[in-house]
């Protein structure tokens, strides 16, 4: 089981990376979300604000523009590198069939002559989806830096 | 550049265009800290940020760091983080609750109203040396509130907060009073982000009407509707029409109304929604607006405006239920801090959608705002080179109608807000407003 869920996350990762962001948004369950909170140990999106908190119909928004040929925040697009790390499986969790996964994330952005660096601890919570393949539930990222001024912001994590 | 006396600065501005060193001259940038930042009111948070005794949070004043902090008589006070021995900050955390401030360096300690509380091992300084007050934390020399907004001013004469607000008290009504229960809570945190360009930059953006539809042009659907911007429930409130179909049709920004009133603050009225707002959820508001306010109740819902500015640091948006603080760091860089404001007593469903919109429109990576950032910085990177001396403002030029007090009314795609901004620089920086 770890093989294969290490096997998800990673490529997960690299579709990231290779800005295939439609077939990223399809690892989602259709009532699937990604959050990035803009508080430490924020308890509920709703408790206040978010980096990001999308659902499938916001994050089919925010990448159809991402793709979109007059999106300058992305003019010259970003170059990312997602790498994860400290993988743990909690196979308990919840309902049956739902796989917690913590992990560590690092991820560099360069553009326009800088280079960014981004830590924050992940966590996936994974299901088997009706096709027998995996896919998340929820992915929640803590970045170290969420209450810290950023500059633009427009890949995922 | 020569020395900056008032000939030079009144160079850098003329009626329909600015100089490049108004953006990028380090020495301006210092003067405008102290002739504009060091005179004008300016906010500092919101009361709901330190509901209880002994709450604070700290942040900074035209650079400067400083505490807001409620008292145990529940007044709130704000002062200069620093301690009256040596200097040091006494608090650094962002926000928390403290019996005193305790200084880190020898112990001096400090109560939540500024007032000197004792040093250790007083013996070795002379009879009464620490008495009297003088060591207490310094309070920034003016202090205001109006309708919960906190507000400071660094200098201990010109016009009070009254007059300065003067008209623009009725723009920061018009967001309370949306509040069935008449006030608003900062209660949902912030968004902070840091840019590289003059405060200036984004000042002339935020009621620029032309801009929209080509920095924004990837948010915009073909119909001409933006992506909602309450949130993705079904709410009827959500889409907000940005432009007909194509630059050719400007028409519906031009019939939007401007303006600005006296020490340079501007507004622009609420862009057109292409349906009104109806549904359970904004009837179980509108009927707590209506057991509040009775034959105002509509009047006090309405959303008049999309934003209004309060030169030089902090605006508020409308629609989407925030305030922006901007904080000038350096001449080529910028801190906004983004407060969404809950109104008090409304459904819990319209908060959420509110949330929502600001993560989606307002965040770092909003899809606003990330855009608008974008340009303001290639505008800098661009004045900083010699190739043009001046950035041109001649857009509806004379078109505005100006009264006596110091108001103007305009049309929108008209540059006439941005001309307003810097005839009140001229104002700061050469006349002594």
């Amino acid at each position: 089981m770890r093989a294969e869920i290490e096997k998800f996350l990673y490529r997960e990762a690299r579709l990231l990376d290779e800005r295939r962001f439609e077939d990223w948004m399809n690892l989602f369950a259709e009532d699937g979300w990604y959050w990035v909170p803009a508080a430490p140990d924020q308890k509920d999106p709703y408790d206040g604000v978010s980096i990001f908190f999308d659902d499938r119909r916001i994050m089919k928004t925010r990448l159809e523009r991402l793709d979109h040929p007059r999106i300058h925040s992305q003019k010259p697009a970003s170059r990312t590198m997602h790498a994860l790390s400290n993988i743990e499986i909690d196979e308990d969790y919840g309902e049956d069939g739902e796989i917690l996964v913590r992990s560590n994330l690092t991820m560099f952005e360069f553009r326009l002559d800088k280079q960014t660096v981004y830590g924050g601890r992940c966590r996936h919570l994974l299901r088997i989806g009706q096709g027998g393949g995996l896919e998340i539930a929820w992915k929640r990222v803590d970045l170290i830096n969420c209450d810290g001024a950023f500059e633009t912001l427009s890949v995922p994590f | 550049m020569a020395a900056l006396n008032d000939r030079a600065l009144r160079g850098l501005v003329q009626s329909d265009r600015v100089h490049r060193d108004f953006y990028t001259n380090p020495e301006v940038f210092e003067l405008e800290m102290e002739r504009i930042f060091g005179r004008a009111w300016l906010i500092v948070g919101h009361a709901s940020q330190v509901p209880e005794p002994g709450d604070f949070v700290t942040t900074t004043l035209s650079r400067h760091p400083v505490i807001m902090s409620r008292h145990t008589d529940g007044r709130i006070h704000v002062m200069f983080n620093r301690c009256a021995h040596r200097g040091a900050q006494v608090c650094t955390e962002p926000r928390g609750n403290a019996r005193r401030f305790e200084c880190p360096y020898h112990g001096w300690v400090y109560e939540t109203d500024g007032r000197h509380a004792g040093a250790p091992y007083p013996k070795r300084y002379a009879d009464g040396f620490l008495k009297g007050g003088e060591f207490d934390l310094a309070k920034v020399p003016r202090m205001a509130v109006y309708r919960g907004f906190v507000f400071g001013c660094l200098s201990a004469d010109g016009p009070g907060l009254d007059e300065f607000l003067g008209p623009m008290k009725s723009h920061i009504d018009a967001m309370v009073d949306r509040a069935p229960d008449g006030e608003v809570e900062a209660s949902a945190g912030t968004f902070r982000y840091r840019f590289g360009a003059n405060w200036k930059i984004q000042m002339e953006n935020q009621n620029d009407l032309y801009h929209p539809m080509f920095t924004h042009a990837s948010t915009t659907a073909r119909d001409g509707t933006q992506f909602r911007r309450l949130g993705a429930e079904d709410d009827e409130a959500g889409r907000v029409r940005l432009l007909k179909a194509n630059e050719a049709l400007n028409e519906q920004w031009e019939e939007l109304a401007i303006g600005g009133h006296r020490y340079g603050h501007t507004w622009m009225e609420m862009f057109p929604m292409d349906k009104a707002q109806s549904g359970p959820v904004h009837e179980q508001y509108r009927a707590a607006m209506e057991a509040s306010y009775g034959d105002r109740a509509a009047a006090a819902m309405a959303v008049k405006h999309h934003n209004s500015i309060f030169y030089p640091q902090w605006s508020i948006q409308y629609l989407t239920q925030h305030i922006r603080v901007m904080n000038p760091v350096s001449v080529d860089c910028t801190e906004n801090v983004i407060i969404p404001l809950k109104l008090k007593g409304a459904p819990e469903e319209m908060w959420r959608a509110a949330l929502r919109s600001n993560n989606n429109s307002h965040s770092p990576s909003g899809m606003v705002m990330s855009d608008d950032m974008e340009v303001w910085v290639r505008c800098q990177r661009g004045l900083a080179s010699p190739g043009r001396e001046w950035a041109v403002f001649a857009r509806g030029m004379n078109e505005e109608r100006i009264d006596n007090l110091g108001s103007f009314e305009g049309l929108g795609t008209s540059e006439a807000n941005a001309r307003h901004q810097h005839t009140a620089w001229l104002d700061y920086m050469c006349g002594g407003a």
